[in-house]
């Protein structure tokens, strides 16, 4: 960890999902900050024509999706969890919005039946640990021009690398994968734009802020806000209300110092 | 730092702590400090300090993130709640969230203070849910949107219903999340919310907007009812928002990449699907938005990609017109020409749905999906290999087939499990044309025969052994490939297997194909084959026992070669493994004893009973399918998922295949039919040992099942030990080490019993890591089923000694355990010796529940700590 640069910038990699490493373009370099993004990548090519004139059989094919997906065994959000690893496999950032599918519960109940007599480590953080070790084995080993989804016991993890940092969001296979890449963009935007030119430093040390950044964005897995002026004026609000609250409190205690001096 | 209220705090500062952390150079170190901060935690927690409660509870939460159990500060997160300012309801929430997410419920129930605890958050979140400031309302929301349970859901859905009412619109879209979480956990309560969910689609504010189009697909999901109310009362505003947002002009708030607000499109062009799947008349009324969305929408970046790429989706979802399809499969066709693999991938996630709506225009990309199968990214090639099953169709197949195998030769390793078993479940689905099958499944099994499932290459013997006409042809050609490929242990097995059924046409070249070139394979060439497989040093006991049988086969085959096979059986004599040593000398003595009979002994299987097989198969794969229901579930109406993409088949067992005695029964009045009498000879039983029975009769299939039944026999062996039945009495089951045999093996009997123990569980690697394996054998006393004494050994794997190794098990309630010492406490370097230990185990519920167990490992390597730990669920049954 000693050697990464845990301070360059990750807007340095804010750019278009599909590049990472060489694009060096900054943020913060644009005239209106925020509301521009790197120069988009070339248009894909034109469409040989013989994709364009393709025929249907007609309408009344039985759509195989027709069974709901409401069975109400599964209950699981959007976003399952979002994580935030570095390129150690250090966890920066952790939020869970559902619990493990059936199966890792089982694994859970039967580790927690033993684990009593053998540590006094919980259930939970092990199959946790489980879980962020495997998925970083998985994302830390892709190469860069790979795409940025993989397939993981069943769901789906987006994940897109800035600076020394993965995020990753763990979906379900059939959500809208490219959507959740704009969300994490979305998501390291508005952190940007709170520390000025975000680093993983800041990460470390402002965890408990990442935090509540993150919790203005999701709730439940699912997404809250789309604005990313709103979220900052939200954070910025609350933050002056804890600064009121502290400075009321050390006025009081200066007053009682003063009083019993 | 400025969590710490105080300024003139004394103690470690949250930024000190962190910092000491990120300097350690070591796991150990790092404990040592995480163990000291949390030591002066919990001791300030105990003296109910507040100045630093604050403090703490943020060091915890990173503490938390680097995997140390916290459970302690869960009380400190009420008590921070609780408290009227703020900054400590802000943190507080934060650690509720953090400490205590749902997956701690298995715990808190078992300590049963979850009642309790549940109750008092209840009592705090209700109170801030009308808190005057909106700031604390919304950590509340936010609290109970990301933890509640049930029973906080229901306690609390009123005030969250009113919240939905709130003027604050920041108010109102934390309340919408919530009653998502809130109707997840409770599904009944849905049609509460489903009024006010309808009247929120209203509003103008975007997070308002996509929080309330969210709960909205929710209810729908939760109840049939809702689903009703919305699809009549939501759609055309649905539309309406669709439309405004996708025509605004440049809205810089909402603006990504030039498109206005993604995703809000996103969210609505889904709940549109949800809505109007199965309903023509909804899914005619977004058609005409559809087609606007489908054709406006920019796609040269990322969100833009991201509309599209859920527009088609609704489109492939609704009653769409043939127009608007054909607009979708274009859109996928650009898709998948695109250069950015990740909009390749989701093309190619997509034209899987596609296939059920309109299979030609599919496979009209068949070439660029096949390329992708070759792509370098693994995610990639799954998606395009799982495509490309879904479109084999009997015009494709040979040519399809011929790539998939072709690529098959080239691909990465890790990916060849998967290419093989698609493979292979292709060529066994068009298998009609036998020849084609037999050829490509001699490739598969030369080109990557260790990925080759039992069950496939058991089919391929059965097809086999019915196919008189290709028998010839399939001998020679494997034992080309045998010459080729002799590292690929399935390959292996089947050659031997056929050599030693049919060596006669491999020497003669009988029944020539057209296309066949003739070879010239001499009888000690072949046998020489057998002889290299057999000793060769990776070959497994299955293989090698296997070869044994061939050789033995090949002894009546080819007689001149018998002197020298005799010699192979002979050298296997003194084999460690126990089969094959009982297989070498049983082989010995028929070939040096009964001559007289071997050739009888030894003459051609019968042709084995393909129907038959295959429903056995079918069986065994659909109790596999059932296990796997639950992983299933997760994806339900996903049609990728066929049978033959799940798991692994159980390996069926080559008895099995040989199995014989089921269908093809011998009547109990046969004392006079050949094969029974001169087995019974050979088993030295009298006629008198064998009269009770209608057992005997069956024993000369059971027999040959023995011979045959190549190593799998402790799979199926059902009886255990307390159901031994003594010596000389005829025994039905397919037992390996049947009594009998020891009168053929003369004065064995010593290490019979040992056998059976064995036998009957068979000993499992316990745990293995980088440095060290663990096996377990097992033994149990007659009489008590109960008792289990397990052996345990130690092999080091490094090369260097563990030192101070201390072996450490835990077991569930409802067994009993003690542990011997061990035999040392030192490793030796890189297997070279190895430390057992004897435990017992006394499972009370012997039938009922299976052995359960967590081990621990402690010891020092160079004279540095180390601890592992697993968990032991691969027993064998019955124990």
């Amino acid at each position: 960890m000693k050697n990464t640069p845990a301070t360059s910038p990750l807007s340095s990699h804010i750019s278009s999902p599909s590049q990472f490493g060489p694009d060096r373009t900054t943020f913060h370099s644009s005239a209106t900050p925020g509301h521009r993004l790197p120069p988009p990548p070339p248009p894909p090519p034109r469409p040989p024509a013989s994709l364009i004139q393709l025929q249907f059989a007609g309408s009344a094919a039985k759509d195989p999706r027709s069974v709901r997906r409401g069975d109400l065994s599964q209950v699981a959000a959007m976003i399952n969890f979002v994580l935030l690893i570095s390129r150690q496999g250090k966890v920066r950032l952790t939020k869970w919005y559902s619990p493990y599918t059936q199966k890792e519960r089982t694994k859970c109940h039967l580790l927690h039946l033993i684990s009593d007599d053998i540590s006094s480590m919980s259930s939970t953080i092990i199959a946790c640990r489980e879980v962020i070790r495997e998925l970083s084995g998985l994302i830390l080993s892709r190469g860069p021009k790979l795409c940025n989804f993989v397939e993981w016991r069943g769901y789906k993890v987006v994940y897109r690398r800035y600076a020394s940092l993965y995020f990753c969001m763990c979906i379900d296979a059939d959500d809208n994968e490219l959507e959740v890449l704009e969300i994490i963009h979305h998501f390291v935007e508005i952190l940007d734009r709170y520390f000025g030119s975000v680093c993983e430093l800041d990460l470390i040390f402002n965890f408990h802020k990442a935090y509540y950044i993150l919790d203005e964005i999701l709730i439940a897995g699912e997404l809250q806000e789309s604005s990313k002026k709103n979220v900052a004026r939200l954070i910025a609000a609350q933050d002056s209300l804890v600064e009121a609250a502290k400075e009321e409190a050390s006025s009081i205690s200066n007053i009682i110092a003063q009083a019993t001096k | 730092m400025d969590l710490a209220i105080n300024p003139f705090s004394s103690g470690t500062r949250l930024r000190d702590m962190i910092r000491a952390i990120r300097t350690c150079k070591t796991a150990a170190e790092e404990r040592a400090v995480v163990r000291r901060e949390c030591a002066a935690i919990r001791a300030a927690i105990s003296e109910g300090d507040q100045d630093y409660r604050h403090r703490n509870m943020a060091k915890l939460m990173f503490i938390h993130m680097l995997g140390y159990p916290t459970h302690f500060g869960q009380m400190e997160c009420l008590k921070l709640i609780a408290a009227a300012g703020f900054p400590e309801k802000r943190i507080g929430y934060l650690g509720l969230m953090l400490l205590l997410d749902e997956r701690q419920e298995v715990l808190m129930l078992v300590t049963n203070s979850l009642k309790h605890f549940e109750y008092l958050v209840v009592l705090n979140v209700g109170r801030d849910l009308n808190h005057s400031n909106q700031f604390i309302v919304g950590l509340a929301l936010c609290a109970l949107g990301n933890i509640c349970s049930a029973e906080m859901a229901r306690d609390l859905a009123p005030e969250v219903e009113r919240l939905l009412q709130n003027r604050d619109p920041n108010t109102k879209k934390k309340a919408a999340l919530c009653s998502i979480r809130i109707v997840r956990k409770v599904p009944d309560l849905a049609e509460n919310f489903m009024g006010s969910a309808a009247s929120l689609l209203k509003e103008k504010h975007h997070g308002v907007l996509i929080s309330a189009v969210q709960l909205c697909t929710e209810l729908c999901k939760a109840s049939n009812d809702a689903l009703e109310y919305l699809r009549k009362n939501c759609l055309e505003g649905l539309v309406r928002i669709l439309r405004d947002v996708s025509n605004s002009s440049y809205a810089p708030e909402y603006d990504i990449a030039g498109i206005t607000d993604p995703f809000l499109h996103v969210r609505v062009l889904k709940l549109m699907r949800t809505l109007s799947q199965a309903d023509a008349d909804s899914s005619e009324y977004i058609n005409d938005i559809l087609a606007q969305v489908a054709t406006k929408t920019e796609s040269n970046k990322n969100a833009g990609n991201a509309i599209l790429y859920e527009c088609v989706e609704t489109i492939m979802g609704i009653e769409a017109t043939s127009g608007l399809r054909v607009l979708a499969i274009n859109i996928l066709g650009r898709f998948l020409s695109n250069r950015d693999n990740n909009i390749r991938y989701v093309a190619l996630n997509m034209l899987m749905k596609a296939i059920a709506v309109d299979t030609q225009a599919v496979q009209r990309h068949r070439a660029t999906i096949l390329e992708c199968v070759k792509d370098a990214d693994v995610s990639i090639r799954k998606r395009a290999l799982e495509l490309v099953y879904l479109l084999i169709n009997d015009t494709n197949v040979k040519s399809l087939t011929k790539e998939l195998v072709d690529y098959l030769e080239v691909s990465d390793q890790d990916f060849k499990e998967d290419l093989t078993a698609k493979i292979c479940s292709v060529v066994e689905k068009f298998s009609q044309d036998k020849l084609w099958y037999l050829d490509q499944m001699f490739r598969v099994l030369s080109l990557a025969g260790n990925y080759v499932k039992d069950d496939v290459w058991h089919a391929l013997i059965v097809l086999m052994s019915n196919a008189s006409e290709l028998q010839g042809y399939s001998v020679r050609s494997l034992y080309k490939a045998l010459l080729a490929c002799g590292e690929q242990e399935s390959l292996v097995r089947v050659a031997v297997w056929c050599i030693g059924e049919y060596g006669e046409m491999l020497v003669n070249n009988i029944s020539m194909l057209d296309l066949e070139e003739p070879i010239t394979v001499t009888e000690s060439d072949a046998v020489d084959a057998v002889e290299a497989a057999l000793k060769r040093y990776s070959a497994d006991v299955t293989t090698r026992a296997m070869c044994l049988v061939c050789l033995l086969k090949l002894s009546s085959r080819f007689p001149p070669t018998s002197e020298r096979i005799k010699e192979i059986v002979e050298q296997n004599k003194g084999n460690t493994v126990l089969e094959l040593q009982q297989r070498s000398i049983e082989f010995s003595s028929i070939l040096q004893r009964h001559q007289s009979i071997k050739s009888s002994l030894l003459e051609r299987m019968p042709v084995l009973d393909e129907a038959n097989y295959l429903l056995k198969r079918a069986a065994s794969t659909q109790a596999t399918i059932s296990s796997v229901k639950p992983a299933l579930a997760a994806t339900p109406g996903d049609p990728l998922k066929l049978p033959n993409g799940v798991g692994k088949p159980p390996a069926a067992p080559l008895a099995d295949l040989l199995d014989l005695s089921d269908d093809a029964p011998v009547t109990p009045s046969a004392p006079a039919a050949a094969p029974n009498d001169f087995l019974q000879d050979l088993l030295g039983i009298g006629l008198v040992d064998s009269s009770p029975a209608g057992g005997v009769p069956s024993a000369s299939t059971d027999i040959l099942m023995d011979l045959l039944s190549i190593g799998s026999s402790p799979v199926q062996n059902g009886p255990p030990t307390s159901n031994f039945s003594p010596p000389g009495k005829a025994e039905t089951k397919p037992a390996p080490v049947t009594p009998q045999v020891v009168d053929l093996l003369d004065g064995l009997s010593s290490s019979e019993s040992l056998s059976d123990e064995n036998a009957a569980y068979p000993s499992i690697t316990a745990f293995q890591s980088a440095t060290l394996r663990i096996t377990f054998s097992f033994k149990k006393q007659p009489g008590k089923p109960q008792e289990t004494a397990i052996n345990a050994s130690f092999t080091n794997l490094t090369t260097t000694a563990l030192t101070d190794f201390i072996f450490q098990a835990a077991v569930p309630k409802f067994i009993q355990l003690r542990l011997d010492p061990a035999s040392s406490s030192t490793l030796p370097a890189s297997g070279n010796g190895s430390v057992t230990q004897s435990l017992t185990v006394t499972n009370n519920q012997h039938g009922q529940k299976p052995l359960a167990m967590r081990i621990r490992v402690s010891y020092k390597v160079n004279g540095e700590d180390r601890l592992e730990q697993g968990q032991i669920s691969n027993f064998p049954a019955g124990l």
